[in-house]
């Protein structure tokens, strides 16, 4: 059972233009005292198709962490323009927000992103090479889709073993250690989602 | 009989695989699927029992659900105390679940249901030991043990009041094990496999008392649970699933000789669940007729695979009422209140059932002292039926219940003296928030919280605490450590002192709601903070919950040992209304006006009263860091002190009379040998033997010195106390008050130093003695150059006002004395201020809120060895609380470490301990460094100066200079 329980993150800042940094306001809870600090990361997804599109935009520690309810903001940094394939810069794609204690990630939050010109000639008629400039993100924070893993809370990267009996949660992405291309975190895309854009 | 099906009570369409009621009535709870991992779901009661609560919106009817399960859960149970509910499911998990007052309603998050959670229950223990899915768990009388069996065939019995011990492991089952039931006396358990057998094992001793295996010859697996029963007055065990003739019928087992003469026979398909009604029950009295004297009967219902269910008296032949086509697939579990005339059915189409039953149907429920009158006749005394009032007034007749009498007042104690009620058994949160709305701190929470950099250059934030949540749960260090917050504390002192700074102007700071069971009588004592009135709500509650008239004679005993039902009969006892309502500390000053009765108590003196002894005796050695007030409240002071003499008589009149008093220690008893290590370099052993030989009528006492079989020994005419050695010197303190000091060659290096009283410790560190009296007199001399560094310098400064007492004293490599006591603090004596100094305070609330973290290198959390970190333990909690006071300003916080630090470094530089005053040092440079703006100079002077003092003072000398500051 987890020891911390995230209870919400609201999207701050949202929609807004491409380069403007993430802030993800997170709000979470843990039963009792943590000895170590847990470990919050923001993944960009570049390309449905490949992981090696992922960037890890940051990664901060969070801590001390005593038995209670806290919260945080964890800005970073918009992700680089030049690791993402042209082809995938508008359009729906995902960002990730991770969470590991003591190496181990427990919890998995994934938000569909939806990239897409403001201006409606640019639409209409998307220029070759991405104009970043001219992109909006827009986070579908109604949605989020979260994947929670059971950890050895107690000790450290030892694996649990029975961390396989986690069931794969039809609606929550799964993390890129699956393997790629046989359900790409798109390929769950419910079709109602769209419909909230 | 009303039937009702509450379409409301559902797990979207999952299946439901358990359902419990709360021993209060007030709430459900269920078990089975969820969306995508197991669920629990907690439920009102109200709106299935009446249905304009059940239209009326504002009554909740969802309290709370967990998916904390990783996979489906199989079984819900409440404990008899209504304080935890259990569950076990196919992650191969037990859960242990405990209502937490809260902030608020919340959701889970990311889940699609956006119902909220009206009252919070969390998981306070996971339970880990089976390899398989968990299939049914249940709770023993009293809740003394959790019992889970599962489908890698075995039984665990887990201690239930220290989670997560395993008491046993129960072996023998060659099935999966589906169902498990106690026996109401608390002899037995039950439990009934795939292996066509139902076993009973004793708790005496866990061995197997029967195995039944001929009413099951027939049975097949086929069944997803098999949930037995016990008849409430102990007499008739009835199974699950069974065959007879072909036909599936539910086993009758005769506790006397395991007879299985008879059976429930009807249902069409294998029977999934027995469940016996709590109550016995008597013939409803008519009217007007005479009372004819009628044999109790008992009530079951059974469910099964059929999909029907069955309600049979014990006193009828055939079923009372048998209900068909209730579900559309396999009921799963069976549950009725607590008074026995409802019941709740689960089934596996994922629906439930409300069955109400009126007393004509049933009969006129047995209340709980005929129900006891009942098992005394059947059984005798016996530990299950004694109700917690009588216990310490039962007369014991097995091992069983002196074992469970003796657990417990040695339970009951420590946690009414930390003020453990129900009150603060829920987790309490305090609202720390500055008088600011929540809304106004999101909108600066990116500016205001705190962000710095780690040694390795990460970033690190510092969460705003919103919430406090302390869990006063089964954290076995509660009971057996120094408390950090000593419990009731943690409520009074911690919790207003920041409420009143934040002056918690917004609506969000609660007070724990109070269960609706906790009645006047514990009304009256909320507002009193006394922990004392504390452990009266908790017993009144648990016997409110539990118990009936006869228990209302338990909350005062709780209060008071003095308040027995003896004392109580006694009529001279002025003392009862006088000491109710008055906060302990007063009770202390008070004692001479108790002491009255107490000495009527020791003349009436009788067996009970001799367990009463030993077991505070027994209870004493466990906590010695008992504070004034827990030891007044144990009750009994005066034998208190009869057993243990040496801590407790002599500081109580130090503190009640005369200002300086005579201080006393404990000296150790005088062995006929023993032996000690003394040195780690080199494995240097001292070996003692008293009386070796008697020499014209004085006795010789042999000490014997070996190290890597080198030795020497000496005789002395004394029977030898306490030896202590060092790699340079050997002392040895004899009976007849003389300490005599040898080399490490067993040279004699002083005649004997004649000491005015006995010896109560005896330490030796290089060249370094030091002596600690019976008187509390302390001594160090330096044998080698023949001086003395502390001469006779009394304790009375650091034990005068209050009870503690010596519990660790030491000697440093540099010859400064150290002595610890028993209320976490520790003093070492500066001998060339001639004072006493504070240098560790286990419940400093500095080294609480310090957060130093990210200045330690990872060399350096190895920790630094050395006199501080001994006394001050090597996992110093500094830090723990440190957010707790997030939301006091970041500089409040700097300034707190900072003083800790300080205090650290010259702690350290007092005990002469070189390697901890760098060790210190270096973080304290790297914290002003990394946290606090100052100029380089102001460190550097502060680098100098103390360098300078260190090179002065120590004998290893380290030098700080700017440059080494500049490194930091």
């Amino acid at each position: 059972m987890a020891k911390v329980q995230v209870l919400n993150v609201a999207v701050l800042d949202n929609p807004s233009p491409f380069g403007n940094p993430f802030q993800f306001e997170v709000t979470f809870e843990c039963m009792e005292d943590l000895p170590e600090d847990l470990e919050w990361k923001i993944i960009y997804v570049g390309s449905a198709e490949s992981e090696e599109h992922d960037q890890t935009l940051d990664s901060v520690l969070v801590g001390p962490v005593p038995a209670g309810r806290h919260m945080f903001v964890f800005q970073a940094d918009a992700p680089n323009t030049a690791l993402i394939p042209e082809s995938d810069a508008v359009g729906v794609t995902v960002v990730l927000i991770t969470c590991t204690y003591r190496g181990q990630e427990f919890i998995r939050i994934g938000y569909y992103v939806n990239n897409e010109y403001t201006d409606t000639e640019l639409r209409e008629n998307p220029p070759l090479k991405p104009d970043y400039g001219q992109l909006q993100r827009n986070i579908l924070a109604s949605n989020p889709r979260v994947t929670r893993f059971h950890i050895n809370w107690e000790g450290c990267a030892e694996k649990m073993e029975d961390s396989e009996n986690v069931d794969p949660a039809p609606n929550s992405m799964l993390p890129p250690s699956c393997t790629p291309g046989k359900a790409p975190p798109l390929g769950l895309l419910p079709d109602n989602s769209m419909d909230c854009l | 009989m009303k039937l009702l099906k509450p379409s409301w009570v559902n797990h979207n369409g999952k299946p439901i695989f358990s359902v419990d009621i709360h021993p209060d009535g007030t709430k459900f709870a269920t078990g089975g699927q969820g969306e995508d991992s197991g669920k629990v779901v907690i439920w009102n009661m109200a709106p299935v029992l009446r249905e304009e609560d059940e239209r009326n919106e504002n009554i909740p009817k969802l309290l709370c659900q967990m998916d904390n399960h990783l996979a489906c859960v199989n079984c819900v149970r409440w404990s008899n105390n209504g304080l935890y509910l259990a569950s076990g499911g196919d992650d191969k998990l037990v859960m242990v679940w405990k209502r937490a007052a809260f902030i608020g309603p919340s959701t889970v998050f990311g889940s699609s249901s956006k119902l909220a959670n009206v009252e919070q229950w969390r998981c306070v223990m996971i339970l880990r030991n089976h390899t398989g899915d968990v299939m049914d768990v249940a709770w023993s009388p009293h809740d003394v043990w959790l019992a889970s069996c599962s489908v890698d065939n075995t039984i665990v019995i887990w201690n239930a009041r220290k989670f997560p011990e395993i008491v046993m492991t129960l072996k023998g089952h060659t099935g999966l094990v589906k169902g498990l039931t106690w026996d109401p006396v608390g002899k037995y358990i039950a439990s009934q496999a795939d292996d066509r057998s139902l076993k009973v094992w004793r708790t005496m001793d866990w061995q197997l008392e029967t195995n039944i295996t001929k009413p099951f010859s027939e049975c097949g697996g086929t069944t997803h649970v098999l949930r037995l029963s016990w008849s409430p007055d102990g007499q008739y065990l009835v199974s699950a699933h069974a065959m007879n003739n072909s036909g599936p019928t539910a086993q009758i087992i005769e506790r006397d000789g395991w007879k299985t003469n008879m059976d429930f026979v009807g249902h069409r398909k294998a029977v999934t669940v027995v469940k016996f009604n709590p109550k016995i029950f008597k013939k409803k009295q008519k009217n007007g007729s005479t009372p004819k004297p009628s044999c109790p009967y008992c009530c079951c219902a059974v469910g099964s695979k059929d999909r029907s269910l069955s309600v049979w008296l014990t006193s009828l032949k055939r079923p009372l009422v048998v209900i068909h086509d209730l579900f559309d697939k396999s009921i799963m579990d069976i549950t009725w209140t607590l008074n026995g005339l409802g019941l709740l059915v689960c089934s596996m189409d994922g629906t439930v059932a409300f069955l109400d039953f009126s007393q004509d149907e049933l009969g006129d429920p047995l209340n709980e002292e005929e129900k006891n009158a009942i098992h005394q006749n059947i059984y005798g005394k016996s530990l299950a039926i004694t109700m917690e009032s009588q216990l310490s007034s039962t007369i014991i007749e097995n091992p069983e219940m002196l074992k469970y009498q003796q657990e417990r007042q040695g339970n009951q104690n420590p946690n009414e003296a930390q003020g453990i009620g129900p009150e603060n058994q829920t987790p309490k949160l305090t609202n720390v928030l500055n008088g600011e709305s929540l809304e106004d701190i999101r909108k600066n929470l990116l500016k205001k919280q705190v962000e710095t950099r780690t040694a390795d250059g990460r970033r690190r934030i510092t969460p705003l605490c919103i919430a406090q949540l302390d869990t006063a749960d089964f954290l076995p260090a509660l009971f057996n450590s120094v408390p950090i917050l000593p419990g009731s504390s943690a409520s009074t002192q911690l919790t207003p002192q920041i409420s009143s700074d934040s002056s918690t102007a917004n609506s969000l700071g609660l007070r724990p709601s109070h269960d609706p069971t906790t009645t006047s009588p514990n009304k009256t004592a909320e507002d009193n903070k006394d922990s004392g009135t504390a452990a009266v709500n908790s017993i009144g509650m648990k016997s409110n919950l539990l118990l009936t008239s006869a228990s209302k004679i338990e909350p005062m005993k709780a209060l008071d040992s003095r308040f027995t039902e003896r004392s109580k009969a006694m009529p001279g006892v002025t003392s009862v209304p006088l000491t109710i309502g008055i906060t302990p500390l007063d009770r202390v000053k008070d004692s001479s006006s108790v002491k009255e009765p107490k000495g009527k108590d020791e003349t009436s003196s009788d067996s009970e009263d001799k367990i009463m002894v030993k077991s505070i005796a027994k209870r004493k050695g466990e906590m010695e860091g008992a504070e004034v007030v827990e030891k007044r409240k144990k009750g009994r002071p005066r034998k208190d002190a009869k057993t243990m003499p040496f801590p407790q008589t002599p500081v109580e009149p130090s503190r009640l009379t005369t200002p300086i008093a005579v201080l006393k220690l404990p000296t150790p008893s005088i062995q006929k040998s023993f032996s000690t290590q003394v040195s780690t370099d080199g494995v240097t052993y001292l070996e003692v033997e008293n009386e070796v030989s008697v020499v014209s009528g004085s006795r010789l006492s042999q000490l014997k010195w070996s190290r890597e079989g080198r030795e020497w020994d000496v005789l002395l005419p004394s029977r030898i106390i306490i030896a202590a050695g060092s790699s340079n010197v050997v002392a040895v303190a004899c009976e007849d008050r003389t300490l005599s000091v040898f080399t490490a060659c067993g040279r004699r290096l002083i005649p004997s130093i004649i000491l005015p009283v006995p010896m109560s410790a005896l330490h030796c560190s290089g060249h370094f003695v030091m002596a600690l009296t019976a008187s509390a007199m302390l001594s160090v001399w330096d044998v080698q150059k023949q001086t003395a560094l502390v001469k006779n310098e009394s304790l009375n400064p650091i034990l005068s006002g209050t009870d503690a007492t010596v519990s660790q004293s030491f000697l440093t490599q540099q010859g400064v004395a150290v002595v610890s006591l028993s209320n976490g603090k520790t003093y070492c004596f500066n001998s060339s201020l001639e004072t006493w100094n504070l240098i560790a305070d286990k419940q400093d609330s500095l080294v609480q809120c310090t957060d130093f973290r990210n200045c330690v290198s990872a060399q350096d959390a190895l920790g630094s060895m050395g006199p501080l970190a001994l006394t001050q333990g090597r996992n110093l909690s500094a830090g723990r609380l440190a957010s707790r006071l997030s939301s006091t300003p970041h500089h409040l916080q700097q300034g707190m470490t900072l003083a800790f630090l300080e205090k650290q470094l010259s702690s350290a530089l007092i005990l002469l301990s070189a390697s901890e005053y760098r060790h210190w040092l270096l973080i304290y440079a790297r914290f002003l460094v990394n946290e606090v703006e100052v100029n380089e100079r102001s460190i550097c002077q502060r680098g100098n100066l103390t360098g300078d003092l260190t090179t002065e003072k120590l004998s290893r000398p380290e030098s700080f200079t700017i440059s080494t500051c500049r490194q930091i």
